[in-house]
């Protein structure tokens, strides 16, 4: 959810008719484009479908941004240093992201947001000062946290970043919303993070995945069934200094990008949350990413 | 009297000060120090309680951060 | 080189956290719509204290103090308080020491003679009713309710009550943030109604004091307003500025204050109850900047006032908080500057040659010309893991307060070398307790 400051959410739902006879419901959320493909639906029942999908998706995002003074993410940050009794959506998140530490043996990290103070990813050249990585270093560490659900306890001067598991997460809701109102085929699709119930009437869902370049010409094309795809990479967020590419994805443990990450990974799975850790773990492991990938036995697509 | 008058305006000034900086502040993750019990103005505190009641019994002047009148008879 | 989990158990786990995650939503149904969480102490907040108050020689005041608030989810708060307290002791009735043993009768008095209590001052001392008591007990309640997210307004409400005085306040206010909550402007009104029945009658402004001229209740009432500004500067830095007005009217004097009549030899030929105006009005600017840093904050605080009694004042504090021990504990060392000019009526005495006036008199050294200064320091402990609730705190607190008069005019005559304007020294204990 790479959110800009002033993003602001609309409460537009545009319905669109597309080729095939597949209706969309367009609307903006966390700072991307998104959809739900319908296909065979009349007018008002992809408007009402994609209302639920929509507000689902704003009701996540307005939750857990770090931008809104009234969100979860904001309300925790006013009480560090003091022990507080999250709800019950945030504490599943708080475990899933206490599982995913552990699993990547600390390399997914959601206290990891701050080390956006020292790093711009907008292209340039300006790469931080190491000085300024090690200050922000004491600050980072989802072990540092006291957490046993549903009793969080946030140190003064962390942060917590839902940004690497949020989309995925409202993909997953949005979805499961959807499924109990609709057992034809329908696809959520939030920037690229998506998930389909079941393939439509004729054929298969067509995915195209951008290239990392442009984002004109689709790199790839993949046909999809059902289940989940999640797609993680740098394609406009990165410095460019002396030849080296800084990519956006940071090692928790060190506050620098990871060396020879691919550009663009997409994995399948069954759901978006798990597609999505799984993408993210893989950049994560820079020049390993591939070799990871095979070793979880995940369908994968990766760009370098 | 005149010299009161300077100081009247010197603190009015800071009223001037504070109305004309609307560029002045923090954005909503800067928060971290200012939201310490600490630091918190309107914070109710005992302490200040207990001293305005001493004062506002002692001297002539009561309030300034909160209402003036001791709401006792001890003045 | 770190023990890295099992390759292909990675995925296992992944699917599971992911499901469980999952499933708990859905079970959830779609009815989140709950975007704020719960505090852990979505009881009562409790902060209390007990303080001692001493004056050297004078008075002394033991007073409790109870607050309760409590934060609702959508952004309530309610607060309760409630105080109680006993003063004792000497109290100065205003009259002036002479070189004679004055004689003085307790308030309930109706002539010198059938007194029921009577009190003799030494010669040379500062006359004061040593058996002056008080006890006093008050609740009060504040109310806090946003109206939008950017606005919220405020009621509140303070009863009081003692022997001889009955107070009723109420206040409301509102208060809007701008630029991002980064300045908030408030705007409040108090009115405030209190009724005296002084113990004996309050007695008719300016009388003469043997003749016990003293009857019924009296009222007075104020009406205040304030206007205020909080902005922040930075990350580190806030400023607070407040104006405010009030005016009081009705029956403003205190009713067991004297004043000696002196002749020209010094010697006290009389006394006569003061006599102030029946209204009073004041104004006054109050500015406030907090700066915190990591282990350490401070406050410092200027206030200016004046009246249309003559009086202004001048006020400056500084209050320092320390840190220590990962924030389990703290000192906070406090400096206060304060100095008033006199009110225009303020007499220590009133001559005797000056013939029967019908102008305004008070010799309350509360309204005479003079400065303070308190030091004091506090020390507090987190008790968090001790009691299991969060801010749970104990501390304590001592402070020295020392008021000396300015303009220190010598009397006539034979009252030359005696000391009519004794400095006030008093000591504040407290005990702190927060659950």
């Amino acid at each position: 959810m790479a959110a800009t400051a002033g993003h602001t959410r609309g409460e537009r739902l545009v319905v669109e008719e597309r080729a095939g006879n597949l209706v969309a419901v367009c609307f903006t959320a966390m700072a991307g484009p998104c959809e739900v493909l319908l296909p065979a639906a009349d007018r008002a029942q992809a408007l009402e479908l994609g209302t639920l999908a929509a507000r689902e998706a704003w009701r996540v995002e307005h939750k857990y941004s770090r931008y809104l003074d009234d969100s979860v993410v904001a309300w925790l940050h006013r009480h560090r240093a003091t022990a507080v009794n999250v709800d019950e959506e945030t504490a599943s998140l708080l475990d899933f992201a206490a599982t995913c530490f552990a699993v990547s043996d600390g390399l997914f990290d959601i206290t990891s947001g701050i080390f956006r103070r020292a790093w711009t990813f907008d292209g340039s050249n300006r790469v931080p000062e190491p000085a300024a990585i090690d200050a922000l270093l004491p600050l980072v560490g989802f072990d540092k946290l006291q957490w046993r659900s549903p009793r969080l306890l946030l140190p003064s001067g962390m942060e917590l970043d839902f940004g690497g598991i949020g989309k995925e997460y409202a993909v997953d809701r949005a979805y499961d919303i959807l499924a109990g109102h609709r057992s034809a085929a329908f696809l959520v699709n939030f920037g690229g993070d998506l998930r389909a119930n079941h393939p439509p009437p004729h054929g298969k869902w067509q995915i195209g995945i951008e290239r990392p370049d442009s984002d004109r010409e689709a790199a790839l094309l993949l046909e999809l069934d059902r289940g989940a795809l999640a797609t993680s990479g740098d394609a406009r967020r990165f410095l460019l200094k002396d030849g080296i590419r800084y990519g956006h994805v940071l090692n928790p443990r060190t506050g620098w990008p990871v060396p020879d990450a691919p550009r663009s990974v997409t994995v399948a799975a069954s759901s978006c949350t798990e597609a999505g850790l799984l993408s993210t773990l893989a950049l994560l492991q820079g020049a390993r990413a591939q070799a990871f990938l095979e070793e979880q036995a995940a369908q994968h697509w990766l760009l370098r | 009297m005149k010299r009161g008058l300077a100081a009247m305006a010197a603190i009015v000034c800071g009223a001037a000060v504070l109305s004309g900086c609307s560029s002045l502040g923090v954005k909503p993750w800067q928060r971290d120090v200012l939201s310490r019990q600490d630091m918190l103005l309107n914070a109710k505190s005992i302490d200040d309680a207990i001293d305005d009641h001493v004062y506002f019994s002692k001297e002539a002047s009561s309030g300034g951060r909160s209402f003036a009148g001791g709401g006792c008879g001890c003045n | 080189m770190q023990l890295k989990p099992d390759a292909a158990s990675v995925r296992r786990r992944l699917i599971a956290a992911s499901c469980t995650l999952l499933t708990a939503s859905a079970a959830r149904g779609q009815e989140i719509s709950k975007l704020l969480t719960e505090v852990e102490n979505t009881d009562w907040h409790l902060d209390s204290a007990l303080a001692y108050y001493h004056e050297d020689g004078r008075v002394m005041a033991i007073e409790p103090l109870v607050n309760l608030s409590r934060e609702y989810s959508d952004g309530e708060t309610l607060g309760l308080n409630f105080t109680f307290d006993s003063l004792s002791g000497s109290s100065p009735n205003g009259a002036l020491p002479s070189r004679a043993a004055q004689t003085f009768a307790g308030p309930s008095a109706k002539s010198l003679s059938s007194a029921r209590r009577l009190y003799t001052t030494d010669p040379g001392q500062l006359p004061a009713d040593p058996h002056y008591s008080d006890q006093r007990v008050a609740l009060g309640a504040d109310w806090q309710l946003p109206l939008d997210r950017l606005t919220r307004a405020n009621l509140g409400g303070k009863l009081s009550y003692e022997d001889d005085f009955l107070s009723a306040s109420l206040n409301a206010s509102i208060e809007r943030d701008f630029n991002q909550k980064n300045t908030t402007l408030s705007f409040g009104v108090n009115d405030e109604n209190d009724l005296l029945h002084p113990i004996g009658g309050a007695p008719l402004p300016g009388s003469d004091y043997l003749l016990f001229e003293k009857s019924g209740h009296k009222s007075k009432n104020g009406v205040g307003a304030l206007l205020g500004a909080t902005q922040v500067m930075n990350r580190r830095w806030l400023t607070e500025l407040n104006l405010s007005v009030d005016r009081f009217t009705g029956y403003l004097n205190d009713p067991y204050k004297i004043i000696s009549v002196i002749d020209g030899s010094g010697a006290t030929n009389g006394y006569v109850y003061e006599s102030r105006p029946d209204e009073r009005s004041r104004r006054s600017a109050y500015l406030e900047n907090r700066v915190g840093w990591d282990q350490a904050s401070a406050a410092l605080s200027l206030r200016y006032m004046t009246d249309d009694w003559g009086v202004h004042s001048e006020t400056a504090q500084l209050r320092t908080r320390l840190w220590f021990g990962h924030k389990s504990h703290y000192l906070e060392p406090t400096l206060r500057w304060y100095r008033q000019t006199a009110a225009e009526f303020y007499r220590p005495w009133i001559s005797s040659s000056a013939g029967q006036s019908t102008s305004y008199a008070s010799s309350d050294a509360r309204l005479g010309a003079f400065r303070a200064l308190t030091y004091g320091i506090k020390y507090g402990m987190q008790l968090d893991q001790r009691t299991g609730r969060t801010g749970s705190e104990f501390s304590i607190r001592a402070e020295y307060y020392q008021q000396t008069a300015d303009s220190r005019v010598g009397g006539p005559g034979a009252l030359q070398g005696l000391d009519l304007y004794p400095a006030l020294k008093a000591v504040l204990v407290q005990l702190g307790f927060s659950y």
